[in-house]
């Protein structure tokens, strides 16, 4: 058991102090999140409890398979849940919620499970770097609110393949139609919560047009309970969109995954688009009907009949669900947020992520709607709780109020010795939910857990190999001639329609002339 | 009896509200008594003897105290008034009572028809500017009961639904057939605003409406000036009107 130094309570209160200031803005400008379905502000409440018990324990097994930074690399290559929102912000912001819930109730001090903190905030800190490790940052919000984590080579084949379209052609009306099909069928999947959707960018195609890419994660039969059997016929758990617009700049991308622009994005602006898959076992993205103009259209439309059969499935089985199912499955959706994690170390048991922790199971009994949103707004609002207030000559950012979200760890454990370390281990969890099936959807099929996971622990895709990890974007500027740089180039290119076997020396242009000459 | 660490609190002193300082200081006083029951320093306590001593049962005798003193909890899922009626303030305009039911927002801005026959009863934040204002048949939507009849007869055409919810899953199964929504919370970044603006279905949220009935004509100016981010940072106001028609 190792001291804890001032350096590293330094480092952890500033991230802590970061999330705060983070929390703060994506709460005030982006949204407020409500439903007369589902019981949220519950549901957030048990879940932000779970994520303080668990996540500790849950992220050191994690690591005993697989690095922080390590998953944050295999991460930049999929488009699979754990970019934002869940790592950006939800995994540090869950866990300090929970815990400043329970300082706030007095259950415990801002000193107590400080080992737990220092590593949660550190293993935050070493996968967001390592996610960002193209663009530099931390977050989006240190990036301006942007998010420019893929390499050219990769931008490159989006860019290429992707097919142009105008508004009211067949292509345009049929991609539109599935993201918002689909966008309809994340937020229920997700019990009313946005994480099943995803848009990093912007990437500049021309001095007119921009590029984010969308992901839809989530969807198939996978690791929620409630979509055994209504999901069945989702034939992809996750899909990337690479969109081109023309005539509106993406000004905030957040770190919860959602976009701003000027002007205001309307479906006009939509100039471009292509459809790809991806998991942890998967060779990166992969296309997706993208044969030829009309498969795409006629793959967008059958994928968004898909998710409309299945929205219309799942919102009457949670029609008829009890109140304290509902809050299960959205704590379960909330706390397990992080749990691709698991799924890329090849170490994701359902008993760790689907279940209630009996620790934080004890407080639902205080979780009525009214004491629930009314805490929730204090806490992330007018930070009211006095466990919150600050001297009265601060001004905390944004709001120039004596306040801080979430409470830092105080120095003098430095001197007197009196924090604790740890909550623990895991504890036993709970449901009202139907037991998970053991049927994963996967982009080499529908997989048991067993199997799914020893596919995940064998399997490295192949430009995350020892041979090419650190080749990264800074080395190819000085390095695009060689056999290394091409080999990886044309790893990347191996499913590319317009790019296959280029090789590493295109520019941006020559993927454009390439593109007119089609 | 046993002091907590925040009892000595230089700053802090009550909570903002009072069901979350009801709630809160009654916590406090339970791990005050557990605490000094359990014989034992905080640092053995807090993640040892605290998960046995403290349970469901405090806590729900923490809830239930509430409810002794009179308070009713305001609802927000319609499933937890349904589920302890007994604990949550009654639900209006969700059943027979629709009829005469109407959103009655303090702040709606009001005026009497003016010579086209438009009646001003409201306003709210347009998420995307359309070319033209819409009209069409006001219906209100607040339960899942209704959004299930609206999914097994279909949504009448011209309906500008008024909804409540700013979420994107009460209406999940039938948003795309509404022609226009009034939504009375949220932002434009709230779902169910990212959902209309997916769907090109124009859409007023944060509405404050006043004397909308159901099946009222009305029309929205789905031509205002969408808001947007900055505004909301900036306390700036940037709303549509809502008209009642009249003749």
């Amino acid at each position: 058991m190792k001291d804890i130094t001032y350096t590293q309570l330094l480092e952890t209160n500033n991230l802590i102090q970061q999330n705060t200031d983070l929390t703060y803005w994506l709460c005030l400008t982006r949204t407020v999140q409500e439903s007369k379905l589902f019981p949220v502000s519950p549901y957030m409440i048990l879940s932000y409890f779970m994520c303080f018990y668990r996540y500790p324990s849950l992220l050191r097994k994690i690591e005993q398979h697989m690095a922080a930074e390590e998953i944050g690399d295999r991460a930049r290559n999929m488009g699979i849940k754990i970019q934002n929102p869940a790592m950006g912000w939800c995994l540090p912001s869950f866990y300090l919620l929970g815990r400043e819930y329970l300082i706030a109730m007095g259950m415990i001090r801002p000193q107590d499970a400080v080992e737990d903190v220092i590593y949660v905030m550190d293993f935050w800190k070493r996968f967001e770097l390592a996610w960002h490790r193209n663009d530099g940052h931390l977050t989006n919000r240190d990036f301006g609110h942007r998010a420019q984590v893929l390499p050219e080579r990769k931008l490159q084949i989006f860019h290429a393949d992707m097919y142009d379209c105008v508004e009211g052609d067949p292509l345009h009306t049929a991609a539109q139609g599935f993201m918002a099909a689909t966008s309809q069928y994340g937020f229920l999947v997700s019990c009313e919560s946005r994480i099943a959707l995803h848009n990093q960018g912007p990437y500049k195609l021309d001095d007119e047009r921009e590029m984010i890419v969308r992901d839809f994660m989530d969807l198939a039969e996978g690791d929620y309970p409630w979509l055994d059997g209504v999901a069945a016929d989702m034939p992809y758990n996750n899909l990337t969109v690479p969109m081109a617009v023309k005539g509106c700049h993406f000004n905030i991308i957040d770190d919860w995954g959602s976009f701003e622009s000027q002007p205001e994005f309307k479906s006009h602006h939509m100039v471009g688009v292509g459809l790809y898959t991806s998991d942890t076992l998967s060779e990166g993205h992969t296309p997706v009907g993208m044969g030829s103009r009309e498969e795409l259209t006629r793959t967008f439309e059958m994928l968004a009949q898909k998710a409309k059969d299945a929205t219309t499935k799942l919102w009457q089985r949670i029609a008829g669900w009890s109140r304290d199912q509902m809050v299960d499955a959205g704590a379960i959706t909330y706390f397990s947020i992080i749990k691709d994690l698991a799924h890329v170390a090849g170490c994701y048991a359902a008993e760790d992520w689907v279940m209630i922790d009996e620790r934080a199971e004890r407080f639902r009994p205080l979780l009525n709607d009214e004491y629930s949103n009314m805490s929730l707004w204090e806490i992330l609002g007018p930070l009211s709780n006095p466990t919150q207030r600050t001297n009265e000559y601060q001004m905390c950012q944004h709001a120039n109020t004596p306040a801080r979200m979430y409470s830092l760890i105080p120095y003098s454990i430095l001197k007197d010795g009196d924090y604790t370390r740890t909550v623990g281990g895991l504890a036993p969890g709970v449901s009202h939910l139907p037991p998970k099936e053991d049927r994963y959807r996967t982009t080499q099929g529908v997989l048991s857990l067993a199997e799914y996971n020893r596919r995940a622990r064998e399997f490295t895709p192949a430009v995350c190999g020892e041979d090419y990890k650190f080749l990264c974007e800074s080395w190819l500027k000085y390095h695009h001639t060689t056999p290394e740089a091409d080999t990886l180039y044309r790893l990347e290119q191996r499913d590319s329609r317009r790019l296959r076997d280029r090789g590493a020396g295109l520019s941006r242009a020559d993927v454009e002339a390439l593109r007119r000459d089609a | 009896m046993a002091r907590l660490y925040g009892d000595s609190d230089k700053y802090g002193d009550q909570c903002g509200t009072p069901v979350v300082e009801a709630f809160h200081g009654a916590i406090k006083e339970l791990v005050r008594r557990k605490l000094a029951e359990s014989g034992q320093d905080w640092n053995d306590f807090v993640f040892g003897t605290a998960f046995e001593l403290i349970t469901a049962s405090d806590f729900r005798a923490i809830d239930q105290k509430l409810l002794d003193y009179g308070h009713r909890y305001v609802w927000s899922a319609l499933k937890s008034q349904q589920e302890r009626p007994e604990a949550y303030t009654a639900a209006q305009g969700v059943g027979e009572d629709l009829a005469t039911f109407s959103f009655e927002h303090p702040e709606a801005p009001k005026a009497p028809a003016d010579a086209a026959g438009l009646e001003l009863c409201g306003c709210g934040d347009n998420v995307v500017q359309y070319d033209t204002d819409l009209v069409g048949t006001a219906r209100y939507i607040r339960s899942s009961a209704m959004v299930l009849t609206y999914l097994q007869n279909g949504v009448p055409p011209g309906t500008i639904a008024v909804i409540d919810d700013s979420g994107g899953t009460l209406t999940a199964p039938i948003l795309e057939q509404f022609t226009g929504v009034l939504c009375a919370g949220g932002t434009v970044r709230s779902h169910l605003g990212i959902l209309t603006r997916e769907y090109g279905i124009p859409c007023f949220m944060n509405s404050k409406l006043s004397g909308i009935r159901e099946g009222d004509t009305v029309r929205i100016e789905s031509t205002a000036t969408a808001k947007t981010a900055d505004a909301y940072q900036k306390g700036v106001e940037m709303t549509g009107r809502v008209w009642r028609v009249t003749k």
